[in-house]
């Protein structure tokens, strides 16, 4: 088995058109283990994540889900095929929470292909992307640009 | 009393207000995180992240990394975790990241440290008794190798709310 097999023949940097829209195929539904976890995970101390009683009292009423968990499954969500084939990931920019995500929620990703570009290796690319997240209802959570550093087809695969 | 200890108690705050936020004040945040391989695939496999560089350690190392690579949302979600108690567990909304770049690839086993430097504050016009703070966050590894840098913008809570 080479490692070409282990991924996917339609996202290398040939395959990504400027002006695309792609709507992601799977959700996920965000719960405690997701937003708890990693909040906790990664030492956030901030408790309106993870402490439901003193959220009751806030505008919100129940715990919310840390940004960064937000962006990272919206990303994930927008990873096979937009990150599957990728080197790696360069930048993100213009990132914005518009609405809060709570516990149940179900976050879907979309996204467009704003640009492709050269990268200082040959075999390689550069795509920008806009990302958006929303929720059940369509309503937009998340949005944000993203820079991939993403293999060429003529070179890893065509060679 | 048994119950008396929670009148004597003396409250222990965390976080820091908007009056505390002033410009080029920096903060070397506490704690530090060593990321090791449990972290990386429950991070990657709970986001659906599907990319093999960071759960297929064969994979990796034929693409020339000496290990898995640790997934750069997780990178960035430590180093944003690392800095919370200084910077905004004080209270108000997370509303945005500009000019994040991954500048390094982060392997199992290295540490990350976080330090930020307050570089824009305004009033809010909208949310009374906030303010809104931009911070540049900067992420290290053990070899004091910058491996992320971002702006992060919050609404922030004053201290006595106008």
């Amino acid at each position: 088995m080479t490692t070409q097999q282990l991924t996917g023949r339609d996202n290398y940097f040939e395959d990504f058109v400027p002006g695309t829209v792609m709507r992601h195929a799977r959700g996920k539904t965000v719960e405690a283990l997701e937003n708890v976890l990693i909040t906790n995970l990664v030492m956030n101390t901030a408790q309106g994540h993870f402490n439901e009683h003193v959220m009751k009292d806030s505008r919100f009423g129940h715990r919310i889900t840390f940004g960064g968990v937000t962006l990272s499954l919206v990303i994930g969500l927008a990873a096979q095929d937009t990150a599957e084939n990728a080197l790696a990931e360069l930048s993100l920019d213009n990132i914005r929470f518009s609405a809060p995500v709570f516990h149940g929620d179900t976050l879907y990703a979309f996204s467009e292909v704003l640009a492709i570009g050269p990268s200082d290796r040959a075999d390689a690319g550069i795509v920008t992307f806009r990302h958006w997240g929303v929720n059940q209802d369509e309503k937009v959570v998340f949005e944000g640009e993203r820079r991939v550093l993403v293999k060429r087809r003529s070179h890893w695969v065509d060679k | 009393m048994a119950e008396d200890f929670i009148a004597r108690a003396v409250s222990r705050p965390k976080g820091n207000h908007y009056e505390d936020f002033t410009i080029g004040r920096r903060f070397e945040h506490h704690w530090g995180r060593t990321i090791n391989q449990g972290d990386n695939s429950l991070f990657t496999t709970l986001t659906l992240h599907y990319n093999p560089l960071y759960t297929n350690v064969e994979f990796a190392r034929a693409h020339g990394h000496p290990d898995v690579v640790i997934n750069p949302m997780l990178v960035f979600a430590t180093v944003f975790g690392l800095s919370v108690e200084d910077l905004s567990e004080g209270g108000g909304a997370f509303l945005g990241v500009e000019a994040l770049t991954f500048h390094a690839a982060v392997y199992p086993g290295d540490t990350l440290a976080a330090r930020s430097t307050v570089v824009e504050r305004r009033e809010s016009a909208s949310s009374k008794g906030m303010g809104i703070i931009t911070w540049h966050t900067e992420g290290f590894n053990q070899q004091g190798v910058r491996v992320i840098d971002f702006k992060r913008t919050n609404l922030v809570n004053k201290r006595s709310p106008a």
